[in-house]
């Protein structure tokens, strides 16, 4: 082989495994920004979606109990805006699903919302509903109980995986440093192997020719250095060697 | 020593790495698990410095001594190097030492791990991990000479580093021919099994990851609870019959196909094996079923599959034998010890040491009987030469004095003493599984980073065959 495919295939290995590494590394650190961003798009909307229903939630019972106690007009306010609140908040949620069974979650909240406001929903005020806080606890109050139950299981669902994801993140993070560590390692050796083959092949055949030739001419020994390897060097040898002949052939005539 | 010739030849043993390697990195990619850029970084790495020696070191066609073993110790540790990037670029429970130690154990085909969950890992690196048993059951060396030109010398040199006097006694070729033979068996074995395994009922996934285990003799599982996860009879006695195929003489198994006189039913040693390992296998199915642990069908189910399983160097597991009573743990501990026959995938001591051992207590109670007579050491009614039976004593003491001396350094890092004697004595014989903390069902990662290195050690001397390192770095002449 030619010493210019050596030296060019030795530079060559090493810059492929710098830049794979690079590569690798931004790879990793794109990985890692997308694992950020689902992240905060994925579990983080829905577990505040679920914070607004929960509040909406409570609104809404503070607007019950305004319309037990018999101020129609400030409780349906409450009622109303409130109820508009958690629509809003639902359909957040509800188009965000990126969970296993998430959508079960959803539906669950869906059905018991539903059946709690169908409890407040008709007039109380005016009927044998006002100031009846039996009716209170025991028809409505457990509906507004699991409604608000089903959504403490879905902001659970999301805050579980967001722990899970941050962990995960902690790993990807390491996984995205690791090539760098590896491929500096790898380059020291790779450099000594590289230094200690630039030196057996590139500069030993130099330095054995350089004494060859000056044992040849001081101690009028024969010129031979000895090259073993099937490069540019051992041409330089056999020239060597066949400009001493021919030197040696017109001296002699 | 040339250093560019060692050079040359631990770069071919790389870039053998670096094909498994990226085979692992296309499963990745069939499968689109996140290993897919470990695995191509480390198949990258383990190619371009397994390219640099051989674009600029010129094939040579004689190896000295020196040469042949350094390739040889350096070639398993570049190997197992390279073989734990993965592990380390991947993470989870693999710190750096974890990483090595699992490396070293599944080329040393040992089979000892340090997870806790393997079955969390992606596929890609499973299947990376049993491959690390399947290049090293068979010697990576022995591998990559296959694929170089012609090149007898160098290639017998190698050979004699690589396989111990004993292995070689039983093969009458030629060292192409042995790698031949070597390499044939152990192809058709592993085909074989896998066809079968998939037959009784196994993924194909897990037919060829336990195939890789089984015919190297090594014992990583793609499940937490070894092949007990299975609960299958057929697959259990197919598991079985390879691992005592795979403990077995490979030159005489081939002998055995091919109808030659010297085959497995006329060798003396593996007959002495196989009832060694019949006699284990009653004595622990009766402890079992006197004891009330099992039924006794249950007792020779369990017994027969640890048994067979420890006896040949395997170290699957189908029943957790930590609760196991005393004496059959004990003998467990002794096919630990004694390990599977020479010639076979399997390290550690061998059998045929144990056997030339008992051959020589014998004739030494007969010499002491009649002091002027002249006793032969006979082993298969051919007579073992007294350098050979000197040889084995020597190493049948230095073998135990390393399991004393790794007990005593794991006793020192506070590791109780069964864990510390049991996984002295399974790492160095390339078992897998011992007792304590380091039981059938349980795995090393409770021991400290510097017991895990120590064993990893152990690991490395058993599968050289303990002479290969030591004589490397302490022989100072080797003209």
């Amino acid at each position: 082989m030619k010493i210019k495919f050596k030296i060019l295939s030795g530079f060559t290995l090493i810059i492929l495994m710098l830049v794979i590494a690079g590569f690798m590394s931004i790879y990793e650190f794109s990985r890692l920004s997308k694992s950020v961003t689902t992240l905060i798009d994925d579990n983080y909307k829905t577990i505040e979606a679920s914070k607004t229903m929960l509040e909406a939630l409570d609104r809404e019972d503070s607007g019950i109990l305004l319309l037990i106690s018999g101020n129609w007009k400030k409780g349906r306010e409450i009622l109303d805006s409130a109820d508009s609140s958690f629509i809003a908040a639902f359909q957040i949620a509800k188009n965000n699903i990126t969970e296993t069974d998430e959508d079960k979650y959803i539906d669950l909240i869906d059905k018991s919302y539903l059946e709690f406001k169908g409890r407040w929903e008709p007039p109380i005020v005016g009927t044998v509903k006002e100031h009846s806080i039996d009716w209170y606890f025991t028809d409505l109050h457990e509906y507004f109980l699991a409604a608000k139950n089903d959504i403490q299981a879905l902001m659970t669902l999301n805050q579980a995986s967001m722990h899970q994801e941050s962990n995960d993140l902690k790993e990807k993070a390491r996984r995205a440093i690791m090539p760098g560590i590896v491929a500096m390692i790898a380059s020291l050796l790779f450099l000594v192997m590289f230094n200690f083959f630039i030196s057996r092949y590139y500069v030993k055949p130099i330095v054995d020719i350089i004494s060859s030739l000056k044992r040849h001419t001081t101690q009028t020994q024969s010129f031979d250095a000895g090259i073993v390897t099937n490069d540019e060097f051992k041409e330089l040898e056999k020239e060597i060697q066949s400009l001493i002949y021919r030197i040696k052939k017109t001296y002699q005539s | 020593m040339r250093v560019e010739i060692v050079l040359r030849y631990i770069g071919m043993v790389l870039i053998f790495n670096a094909v498994f390697l990226f085979i692992s990195f296309l499963l990745a990619l069939f499968l689109s698990e996140p290993t897919d850029i470990p695995l191509l970084y480390s198949t990258l790495i383990a190619l371009i410095f397994g390219l640099l020696p051989i674009i600029y070191v010129q094939q040579t066609s004689y190896i000295s001594i020196l040469e042949g073993i350094t390739i040889v110790v350096f070639g398993w540790i570049t190997t197992c190097l390279v073989g734990a990037l993965p592990y380390i670029l991947w993470g989870g429970e693999f710190s750096i030492i974890n990483a090595w130690f699992e490396s070293v154990s599944g080329f040393t085909t040992t089979g000892s791990t340090i997870l806790t969950d393997i079955e969390v890992l992606p596929k890609s690196l499973i299947f990376w991990r049993s491959s690390t048993h399947w290049i090293g059951g068979i010697g990576i060396i022995l591998f990559t000479l296959l694929i170089l030109p012609k090149s007898n010398t160098s290639k017998l040199t190698l050979l004699n580093t690589e396989m111990s006097k004993l292995a070689k006694a039983d093969f009458k070729y030629r060292a192409r021919e042995i790698l031949r033979i070597l390499l044939y068996v152990y192809l058709g074995l592993t085909l074989l099994e896998t066809v079968f395994l998939t037959i009784a009922g196994m993924s194909f996934f897990d037919a060829i990851n336990h195939s890789f285990a089984t015919i190297a003799t090594g014992g990583f599982s793609t499940k937490n609870i070894s092949v007990a996860y299975f609960n299958s009879i057929p697959i259990e006695v197919i598991i079985m019959i390879f691992m005592v195929l795979s403990g077995l003489h490979f030159g005489l198994i081939f002998n055995t196909i091919l109808g030659k006189s010297n085959n497995i039913f006329r060798s003396s040693v593996t007959r002495a094996f196989l009832i060694f390992l019949v006699v284990g296998i009653t004595l622990v199915s009766l402890k079992l079923y006197y004891n009330g642990t099992y039924t006794w069908w249950t007792s020779v189910r369990y017994a027969a599959f640890q048994v067979i399983s420890v006896g040949t160097t395997t170290g699957f597991a189908t029943a957790d034998s930590v609760g196991w009573p005393g004496f059959a743990q004990l003998i467990l501990i002794y096919f630990t010890i004694q390990c599977a026959m020479a010639g076979s995938t399997s390290g550690g001591l061998k059998f045929d040491r144990v056997w030339i051992f008992f051959k020589a207590i014998v004739k030494h109670i007969k010499m002491i009987q009649h002091p002027r007579a002249i006793i032969m050491l006979k082993v298969g009614g051919k007579a073992i030469d007294e350098d050979i039976e000197k040889d084995t004593m020597v190493f049948i003491i230095f073998y135990l004095f390393i399991i004393f001396i790794t007990t005593l350094l794991l006793s020192f890092l506070n590791v109780d003493l069964m864990t510390a004697f049991s996984g002295s004595v399974t790492t160095i014989g390339n078992v897998g599984p011992g007792f304590g903390e380091v039981g059938s069902m349980s795995n090393f990662s409770s021991l400290p980073d510097l017991g895990k290195f120590i064993l990893s050690i152990n690991m490395l001397l058993g599968r050289l065959e303990i002479f290969g390192i030591i004589s490397l770095f302490f022989i100072k002449s080797w003209r």
